[in-house]
């Protein structure tokens, strides 16, 4: 997005690097980019639910952001918890999936066959199910539908 | 008389213009996303996503998957200010 102005604006992008204040708590960020996390996601919804809900509780009461810091630290370390678990069991069928997505602009139908391998690992590792929150619960999920294509 | 050879020439000339353009766009993506096809149809948030995966690996395309972040990551937000509004850090 280029600001309106934009002959003073040179192409370059400036830094602050200022660290966060030290009276906070510390806290990891999560390393994962655009990819993995898609590929994870329906995992990391399944598993962090509570704390997900909390904060979007909290920012729905307030904007500032600094009313919902101790919650958005609660999300941060229960995604790298999932993530760290999924790394730990199922590490190669999880980056299949994810190059896969990477290179069909994030898909997830056009990645199913990696995507059963990942479900498969994770269900036999921890028992951890993927299933669409909110889908209609008399048909089949669509990631277990037999496929018309591909 | 049988069709002239001659009278082809034009439609081998425009399929050939056809396979140039073809394969210079797809050279031009590949080389500008390391060589995986491009994005499309992106929304905010795959811009934001993008603009994320810049500050964590340098490349908008480039992927990882560590569960912890670097540390130069806390602080390595970029911001777009009008050039009066600059500081200059030493």
């Amino acid at each position: 997005m280029v600001n309106p102005g934009y002959k003073n604006f040179k192409g370059e992008d400036w830094v602050d690097p200022t660290p966060p204040p030290a009276h906070l708590p510390h806290v990891d960020e999560v390393g994962s980019t655009g990819a993995p996390l898609k590929s994870a996601s329906f995992f990391i919804g399944a598993q962090c639910k509570e704390y997900n809900e909390d904060f979007m509780l909290c920012k729905n009461e307030d904007r500032n952001p600094e009313h919902c810091l101790s919650e958005g630290r609660k999300v941060t370390r229960c995604a790298i918890d999932a993530l760290q678990k999924i790394q730990s069991k199922c590490q190669v069928e999880f980056r299949a999936h994810w190059q896969c997505l990477d290179g069909k602009n994030q898909d997830l139908g056009r990645c199913r066959k990696y995507e059963k391998g990942l479900n498969e690992c994770l269900f036999t590792a921890f028992g951890w199910k993927k299933d669409v929150p909110g889908a209609p619960a008399n048909k089949p999920q669509i990631h277990e539908r037999i496929p018309l294509t591909n | 008389m049988p069709v002239p050879f001659e009278s082809l020439i034009p439609f081998a000339i425009i399929s050939g213009m056809f396979l140039v353009t073809g394969t210079g766009i797809r050279f031009a993506q590949t080389k500008r996303n390391e060589g995986k096809l491009a994005r499309y149809s992106l929304d905010d948030w795959d811009r934001k996503m993008l603009q994320r995966d810049k500050q964590l690996t340098g490349t908008e395309r480039g992927q990882i998957d560590e569960p912890v972040a670097p540390e130069e990551f806390k602080v390595n937000s970029a911001w777009k200010v009008y050039d009066s509004l600059r500081n200059d850090f030493a």
